[in-house]
Parts: structure tokens; C-alpha cells; sequence
């Protein structure tokens, strides 16, 4: 008896003292070892990590049933309960891949991301500001990537045989009406709203999401930044003026306010314009931002500006110019956007806005007032939510409301006034399947209703992306867009139907290292452009009979890693256009179109003079022009455009940088197209006057000072 | 800002006497050996072994910090050895959602917060041209917090002095802060008495190599 009690003590004792031996592998779907992985006895400190043929072993004095997990980055945890007892065990895990982030597919047809957040991105936001030539304009920049034609004398963004109306601008999801400072006539306008603000520029040059509307050709998303880090004040001197902002943060918000004057009347009394200006552009401008973080995961965001920009010039008269009219221009502008965002649960997050816009031009030709204003509502909100960890649903509903109106005004005429109103009111969906890291397919589709046609419309919107291996990427792309017609036209006749484009865009991206190559071609289709007979200032018929096509094949290619300090990229398009649309009379490439377009810009770092020079090389072949001294249609060709940019910034001081940019070094006079008198000469031709650059040169000089209390930081982002 | 290309992860570990207290609690040894690797061991299966293992105590003791700060500091001495960029932001993803887990649990460790400015200057140094506003000013504000935390912290100090000198050096500006800063560190290093046998240890000799550049 007491030998039994001996021998069950013995064995109670060495179960409770024996150590359970766990082996075992781990591999991924295709049967492959993963190494390192961690294998957790849950709660407790035994496990192992896994060798580099995913098997493990390890012993523990645990007992009774546990939870085995077994976890490694881009894996989803594996889990298993284990019964321990002292009798070894083997573990056979398979780890199912995560969708996540960073190793996933990205759609990349159509579309050009700079962003310091996402990682692997063709630009950087920094990129945007250091572009020579550019003098800090995002669509300057943006005019150095494929995709874009230049258009010396607007400085808008035209997108593949697009006009520049039919790129449109959204600041977090928010339209713009008019993202361009007034210019005079065939001078660049620039952006109004500075590269700084922003933390990402999403670039679509085509097959963009169903979230955006009213865009025909290309929408150019801009995420501004969240709140500043630091409390900060920053000076700007330029040849053309001066600035002033500060920054205010504090733990969970931040405010900013900067006020900014232009005045480029000196310089131009400098250097001869090819412009008879009566008194050059001079501008106001006053920018607000604010910011502050509601509960653990909200953010508010409000942004505005408001500006007033003036100038005034002679127009000659091309038979006889001697004769003279002056025109003169005062342009009020006000935006505001108010921005929300929050995770309303561990799947959801909702994000949405209002932005206003309003604006008025009170212009003056001879004895002629036009006064005409635009204002404008867009409110917005998109849930997005993870359905599985392979599903993400991106949904939301957005309204439009615009008013136009126009006043002319002439000595003894009754007043002419024309002006419409519209409201868009649009929801839409669309949804990101992972099938795996490899291949996504994005499907969407807008439905949007518009009072001006009283008409409902469906348009669908699809994407895929795959890997083909581990750089190496294929993606298309297909929707249909549709954008109400420009207020030229509306303005006279409302019940224009939508003007409508249709995308197919093909993509093969590849990343390695500071390497980037992408080739993209596409199609696109226009279907009911306007079209009228008689002159664009006294239209007649006007209707949707136009229609039109652009095809094209682009490149990209940047490299940052193969010469030490120099970063370059170097783009090249192939566009191939033709419409017939407004008074065409036959099918014709356009008068904005140019066939082949180039850059090269080149960033170089010289530590030694603590400088950064960067240089912008930009090439767009002749654009037609209509000669009404010629039988056929739009068949004059300009000479073909280039573009030599230089900058400079020296950082003598963390907080002092002095800037030099000049554009056009080479001098070269660039001709953009020519306008022609209305009448014929006594010997039956029109006389033509070239449209030319408003002077060769354009030459900035700035001294930027920021005054923090870490007087780590400058203001190179801003530059 | 390319001069914080940091071959300094070197210096950071080298000289490092470990502190043979005698062995405590289950806890306090089972961290040592893995500890001992993050500072002396430079491959990288060897150190995620030890983030590893410092995952599953952290996991199982859910008041401590230390396996956190430890699993984090061993993912920073894993990006060191990689030269993908891209691999090695993975690598600082995983560092910092490991620190979050000490952070949550001591908000107001000056170590903690010396090492979550340390991943900053880590993420700067990957990409100083894009990411240097952004980093720069992070990392600067982060050492800051970390040395008012607890001035006397070593560590806080040696990490801020490195970020001072590097930006006098790229803006070509007098590094008497920067000295002073690691002046200040190295007096901190000579009287820094550890509170636990678990307390970091690492920092010194990046110190010293500062001081020893601002001598000459």
C-alpha cells in the first residue's frame, strides 16, 4: 500500500514537474518556411522564434489547455489551443497573409501621388515646392509630369487634349471653383494656393475614383496638412513684395495666419514687358488656418483666403496699333473650407466638409463694365469602412449649388445681364476588393442629378492593379466623367446637356530603391461637346453635337540613387488629339494641344555651399493656330516652345534662406499662337499679331527668415 | 541633414558595461540575456530572438514597460542593419507600435520619451531631404520633453546633443550648444545610478564621441 502511494506521488509529481515539449513549422499559404516568426505560449514568457526554415521547439512547465499564437509582420495572427501534459506536441501553422499598407498593390493608372506619408510614392510634397521654373505653382510643378501639355500663356493645368477647365481642384475633398489667380490676357495665372499647405497632391491624369465629380480630364486632389508642430513666425522680402505669417500651436490645435503683398510694379519698371501695362498687377492676400483635434480621434480643419488683385493695360489694335484701348481689372476672392474628420468605430471613419467660394471680376474694356460673379457651396460626406480585412467601401453624398451672373453694362445700352443657377446633387460607391496583396479590383459608381438638365445620370468607374512582382506592377483603368459646360456657354443657354469623357488607361509602374519607371497609355473619348455656329462672342445654335478623341503614350523615369546628391526625373509625351467642337468646322487637333511634350529637372545638393540648385528643362512642340489667311482649318503651327529654369536657395542659417529663381535663362522668345484682326486688308489678308511671353525672363530674388524657439526650421518646404 | 546619417547606432552600443546585479525576480531574468543582446548582438535574427521574447513578457506582464521600450529599441538596432528604405520604415512601424505600448503605461518616462525622439531621428535620417522639417522639428521637441521629463537623464541629453550637432554642422553654425548639451550628458553618464537592474544603460560612448569632436 504504502509502495502505491509512493509510486502515485512519484507520478503525480512528475506530471506536475514534467515539461511539455512543442515543435513544430510555419509557413505561409504556398508552403514556404517563415522565418523569425514569433510563437507565443500566450501569457506566459516560453515560446521560440521560429529558424530559417520556419520550424520551432521549445519546452514549458505550463499545464492544461493554453493558446498558442504565432505572429509575424504581414501575417495574420495564427492561433491555436494546445493541451499541455507532458506529451510533446507538433504544430503545423499556416499563416494567412494581411492585406496591409505597405505591401499591397496600389491602383496607380491615371494617377501621380506626392506624399511624405505614404512611402512609396513618384514624388515627394517637398518635390512640388523645389521644382525650378515652377516658382513654387503647383500646377507648375505638375506641368514637369507626363500627362500634361504646356500652355505657356495660361498656366493652368491641360490635361491629355484637355482644356485647362477640365482639370478641377479639391482641398481635402472639397471643390475649388477657381483655383487660379487672375492674369491678363495671354499671361500664365498661378495657383492660389500654395504648395506648403498641403501634405499630399494626388494627381489624376485620368480614371480617377467615383468621389469626384464634375471633372472631365484630370482632378487634382490636395490633402493639407494637419496641425503645425511648432509655435513660429516666418518673414518673407521678395523683389515682388512681402509677407508675413505666424503660426500659433499648442498641444491639440494650432492657428496660422499669413498676409501677403504683390506688387510687381517696380519690376516691371525694370525690365522691359512685352505688355503695355497702364498700371501691372498688384495683390492683397490674407490666408487663415486652423486646426485642433476633437476627443481621441477627431480633427477639425477650417481653412481660408481672401484676396484682391487689380491691374490695368492697353490692348492695341492689331491694323492699327497706334489705336488703343484700355482694359482694366479689380478681382475679389474669397474661399473658405470647413473640414471634419473622425473614426467612428474600428471599421468606420467618416470624413466630410463644406467649402464656399466666391468670386467677382469688375472688368473694363473701353466703355464697357462686365461684372460678373460667381459663388458657389459644396458640402460633402464619405464614410469609408473596412467590410473583411479584403473589402474597403468608400461611400458618401455631396451637393453643389453654384450661381452665376454677369452684368454688361455700355454707355446708352439697357444693362445685358446673363446668369444661371445650378445645383448637382451626386452619391456614390465604390469598393477596394483584395484578392490578395497581389491584385486589387476597384469598383465604383456616381450618380449624380443636375437641375440645369433636369436630368438623373449613372456613371461607372472601375480600376484593377497587379503585381507582377515585387517592384513591378500593371494597372488600368475605365470610367466615365461628366462636367457641366463652361459658363460661356451656359450662361446663354442653360439646358446644355453634360459634357462627357470616357477613360481607358493602361500602367506599368516600377519602384526599386530611388528609382521610378512608369509607361502609361491611354485613350479617352469625348462625346457631347458644345458646338454652335457664328463667333465665340455671338454664338448661335448653340447644342451638344461635338465630340472628340486623345490617345497617347507616356513616360517616367526619375532616379535619385545613382549619382550621390542629384536627384532627377525626366518625362516625356506622346499626345495625339482631335475634336470638332465650339465652331470647328471639320475635326481638328485643338489650338491648346501640342504633340510631343518633355522635361527634364534635376535637383542637385551642394553641402559644401550649404545650396540647393535645381534646374528645369522644359520642351512642347508647335501648336496649331488658325491662320484665316489659309483654305484649312487650324493648320498654322507655332515654333515649338522651350524653356531653360534655374533656382538657387542658400541656407546660410537654419532660419534664413535666400532664394534666387529666374526662368527662361536662354531667353529664348517663345510664340504661343497668333490672333488675327477681324477684317481683311485692303489687299485682302488679315494682319496676325504673335502672342508672346510677357517678358523673356522672369526673375525672383526672396529672403525668407522663421523665428522659432528650436530655430531648427526654415522655410525650404515653401519655396 | 544628410550628416545624421547615423552610423551612431554603433557608437550608441559600444562600452556598454551591463550591470551584473545579482539576479532579482522570474522577471528581471528572464529580460538580462535578451537585454544583453540588444546592446552586444548585430545580426538580425539573433535580435529579433530577443523582440521577440521581450514580446511575450511584455504580453504577459501587462504593467511593465520594460519589455516594450526593449522590444522597441531592439527593432531600431534591426533597421540599422537594413538598406531598404522601405524595409526599414517596417522596421520603425514596429519599433513605434511597440513604444506606444510603453508610453500607454508610463506617459511620463523620460527614457520612453528619449527613445520615441530617437525613432523620429531615425525616420529623418532615411529620408532628410523630404522628411527633414517634419523629423527635424519632432525630434528636437521629443529630446526636449524627455530632458525636462527627468533632466537628469543621460540618454535624453547625449540623443539631443547628437541632434544639435548635426544641425550646427549642416547650417555650418557654432556647435557650443550642441558641446554644451553633450557636456552636460557625460556629467550625467558619471553619476547616473540605475533605479532598476532593468533601467537602459546605452548612450554613453555617443557621448563621448561628441565631446571628443567638439575638443578638436
Amino acid at each position: 500500500m504504502r509502495l502505491f502511494y509512493t509510486v502515485l506521488l512519484l507520478i503525480t509529481l512528475s506530471s506536475a514537474l514534467a515539461q511539455t515539449r512543442l515543435t513544430g513549422r510555419v509557413t505561409d499559404r504556398q508552403g514556404n518556411g517563415i522565418p523569425l516568426a514569433n510563437v507565443i505560449l500566450a501569457d506566459t514568457y516560453d515560446g521560440a522564434t521560429t529558424d530559417n526554415a520556419g520550424m520551432f521547439a521549445f519546452e514549458t512547465f505550463e499545464t492544461g489547455t493554453q493558446k498558442l499564437v504565432i505572429r509575424f509582420v504581414g501575417y495574420k495572427d495564427f492561433e491555436q489551443a494546445v493541451i499541455l501534459g507532458g506529451k510533446p506536441l507538433v504544430i503545423q501553422a499556416t499563416l494567412e497573409e494581411a492585406i496591409n499598407e505597405l505591401d499591397a498593390v496600389e491602383i496607380t493608372a491615371g494617377s501621380f501621388m506626392a506624399s511624405d506619408e505614404s512611402r512609396r510614392t513618384v514624388l515627394k510634397a517637398i518635390d512640388i515646392a523645389t521644382t525650378a521654373g515652377a516658382t513654387a505653382d503647383i500646377a507648375g510643378a505638375l506641368n514637369t509630369l507626363p500627362g500634361t501639355q504646356k500652355v505657356g500663356e495660361s498656366g493652368r493645368l491641360f490635361v491629355r487634349g484637355g482644356d485647362g477647365n477640365e482639370t478641377k481642384t479639391f482641398i481635402d475633398g472639397m471643390l475649388v471653383l477657381d483655383a487660379y489667380g487672375p492674369a491678363a490676357p495671354n499671361t500664365p495665372s498661378r495657383g492660389r494656393f500654395l504648395p506648403f499647405m498641403f501634405k499630399g497632391t494626388s494627381f489624376s491624369t485620368g480614371g480617377y475614383s467615383a468621389e469626384y465629380g464634375q471633372a472631365l480630364s484630370s482632378a487634382l486632389v490636395l490633402d493639407s496638412r494637419d496641425k503645425a508642430e511648432m509655435t513660429r513666425t516666418d518673414i518673407g522680402l521678395l523683389s515682388v513684395g512681402g509677407d508675413v505669417a505666424h503660426t500659433q500651436a499648442w498641444e491639440r490645435g494650432s492657428i496660422a495666419g499669413k498676409l501677403q503683398y504683390t506688387n510687381i510694379r517696380p519690376y516691371f519698371g525694370l525690365i522691359n514687358q512685352e505688355i503695355d501695362w497702364k498700371t501691372p498687377p498688384a495683390s492683397w492676400e490674407g490666408v487663415g488656418a486652423f486646426r485642433h483635434q476633437v476627443g481621441k480621434t477627431g480633427m477639425v480643419k477650417v481653412y481660408g483666403n481672401m484676396s484682391r488683385t487689380d491691374f490695368s493695360l492697353y490692348q492695341h489694335d492689331i491694323d492699327n496699333p497706334a489705336s488703343r484701348v484700355a482694359y482694366a481689372l479689380q478681382n475679389d476672392y474669397r474661399y473658405i473650407n470647413g473640414f471634419y474628420k473622425d473614426v467612428l468605430s474600428e471599421r468606420w471613419t467618416v470624413r466630410g466638409g463644406a467649402a464656399y467660394t466666391y468670386q467677382r471680376n469688375d472688368a473694363h474694356t473701353g466703355t464697357t463694365a462686365t461684372l460678373e460673379t460667381e459663388e458657389g457651396i459644396h458640402a460633402k460626406t464619405v464614410f469609408e469602412g473596412t467590410l473583411t480585412d479584403k473589402i474597403e467601401l468608400k461611400t458618401g453624398a455631396e451637393v453643389l449649388q453654384r450661381h452665376y451672373r454677369q452684368d454688361i453694362r455700355t454707355a446708352d445700352m439697357p444693362t445685358g445681364v446673363r446668369a444661371f443657377d445650378e445645383t448637382c446633387a451626386a452619391v456614390f460607391a465604390e469598393a477596394d476588393v483584395y484578392t490578395s496583396n497581389r491584385f486589387v479590383t476597384r469598383a465604383g459608381v456616381r450618380g449624380e442629378y443636375n437641375t440645369l438638365t433636369d436630368k438623373t445620370s449613372v456613371d461607372p468607374r472601375v480600376s484593377m492593379a497587379y503585381k507582377t512582382g515585387k517592384v513591378g506592377q500593371v494597372s488600368l483603368a475605365y470610367g466615365i466623367f461628366r462636367q457641366t459646360a463652361n459658363n460661356t456657354w451656359v450662361r446663354l443657354q442653360s439646358d446644355l446637356e453634360a459634357e462627357k469623357a470616357e477613360h481607358y488607361i493602361l500602367n506599368y509602374q516600377r519602384i526599386t530603391g530611388g528609382r521610378t519607371l512608369r509607361v502609361e497609355t491611354y485613350y479617352k473619348r469625348y462625346r457631347d461637346l458644345v458646338k454652335y455656329t457664328g463667333t465665340a462672342d455671338e454664338p448661335i445654335l448653340l447644342n451638344n453635337t461635338g465630340h472628340g478623341y486623345a490617345q497617347g503614350v507616356e513616360l517616367f523615369w526619375r532616379d535619385n540613387e545613382t549619382v550621390r546628391g542629384v536627384d532627377y526625373w525626366v518625362s516625356y509625351s506622346y499626345l495625339d488629339t482631335r475634336r470638332n467642337y465650339l465652331n470647328y468646322p471639320a475635326s481638328s487637333m485643338p489650338a491648346f494641344a501640342s504633340r510631343h511634350n518633355a522635361s527634364l529637372v534635376v535637383k542637385y545638393f551642394i553641402e559644401p555651399l550649404k545650396s540647393q540648385v535645381g534646374t528645369t528643362y522644359s520642351y512642347t512642340s508647335g501648336r496649331p493656330y488658325d491662320n484665316p489667311n489659309q483654305a484649312s482649318f487650324n493648320n498654322g503651327r507655332t515654333p515649338y516652345y522651350s524653356d531653360l529654369s534655374l533656382n538657387w536657395s542658400y541656407l546660410p542659417k537654419p532660419y534664413l534662406i535666400v532664394y534666387l529663381s529666374c526662368t527662361n535663362v536662354l531667353g529664348r522668345d517663345n510664340i504661343f499662337g497668333y490672333t488675327y484682326s477681324d477684317t481683311p486688308g485692303t489687299d485682302g489678308l488679315y494682319n496676325s499679331r504673335p502672342v508672346r511671353q510677357a517678358a523673356p525672363r522672369f526673375l525672383f530674388v526672396g529672403i525668407f527668415l522663421t523665428l522659432s524657439k528650436d530655430r531648427l526650421v526654415n522655410q525650404l518646404p515653401t519655396l | 541633414m544628410k550628416h545624421l546619417r547615423l552610423s551612431l547606432l554603433v557608437l550608441l552600443l559600444s562600452g556598454i558595461s551591463l550591470s551584473t546585479i545579482a539576479q532579482g525576480d522570474r522577471y528581471t531574468s528572464a529580460m538580462q540575456p535578451h537585454i544583453h543582446t540588444v546592446y552586444t548582438v548585430d545580426t538580425v535574427p539573433s535580435l529579433q530572438n530577443a523582440v521577440n521574447a521581450f514580446e511575450r513578457i511584455g504580453a504577459a506582464e501587462k504593467t511593465r514597460w520594460e519589455p516594450h521600450y526593449y522590444a522597441a529599441f531592439g527593432c531600431v538596432m534591426m533597421m540599422n542593419h537594413e538598406q531598404d528604405k522601405l524595409q526599414k520604415d517596417r522596421y520603425l512601424d514596429q519599433a513605434e507600435k511597440a513604444l506606444a505600448q510603453a508610453t500607454a503605461l508610463v506617459p511620463q518616462e523620460s527614457e520612453v520619451v528619449a527613445l520615441e525622439g530617437f525613432i523620429y531621428m531615425m525616420r529623418l535620417s532615411i529620408d532628410p531631404a523630404a522628411r527633414g522639417q517634419k523629423y527635424a522639428a519632432l525630434a528636437s521637441q521629443t529630446f526636449g520633453r524627455a530632458v525636462a521629463l527627468n533632466p537628469e537623464n543621460p540618454r535624453a541629453l547625449a540623443l539631443q546633443a547628437q541632434m544639435q550637432y548635426g544641425m550646427a554642422q549642416f547650417f555650418g553654425s557654432p556647435t557650443t550648444e550642441a558641446c554644451a548639451t553633450a557636456r552636460a550628458a557625460m556629467e550625467k553618464f558619471a553619476t547616473f545610478r540605475a533605479v532598476s537592474p532593468l533601467a537602459p544603460q546605452w548612450g554613453q560612448s555617443l557621448a563621448e564621441k561628441l565631446q571628443g569632436a567638439c575638443k578638436e
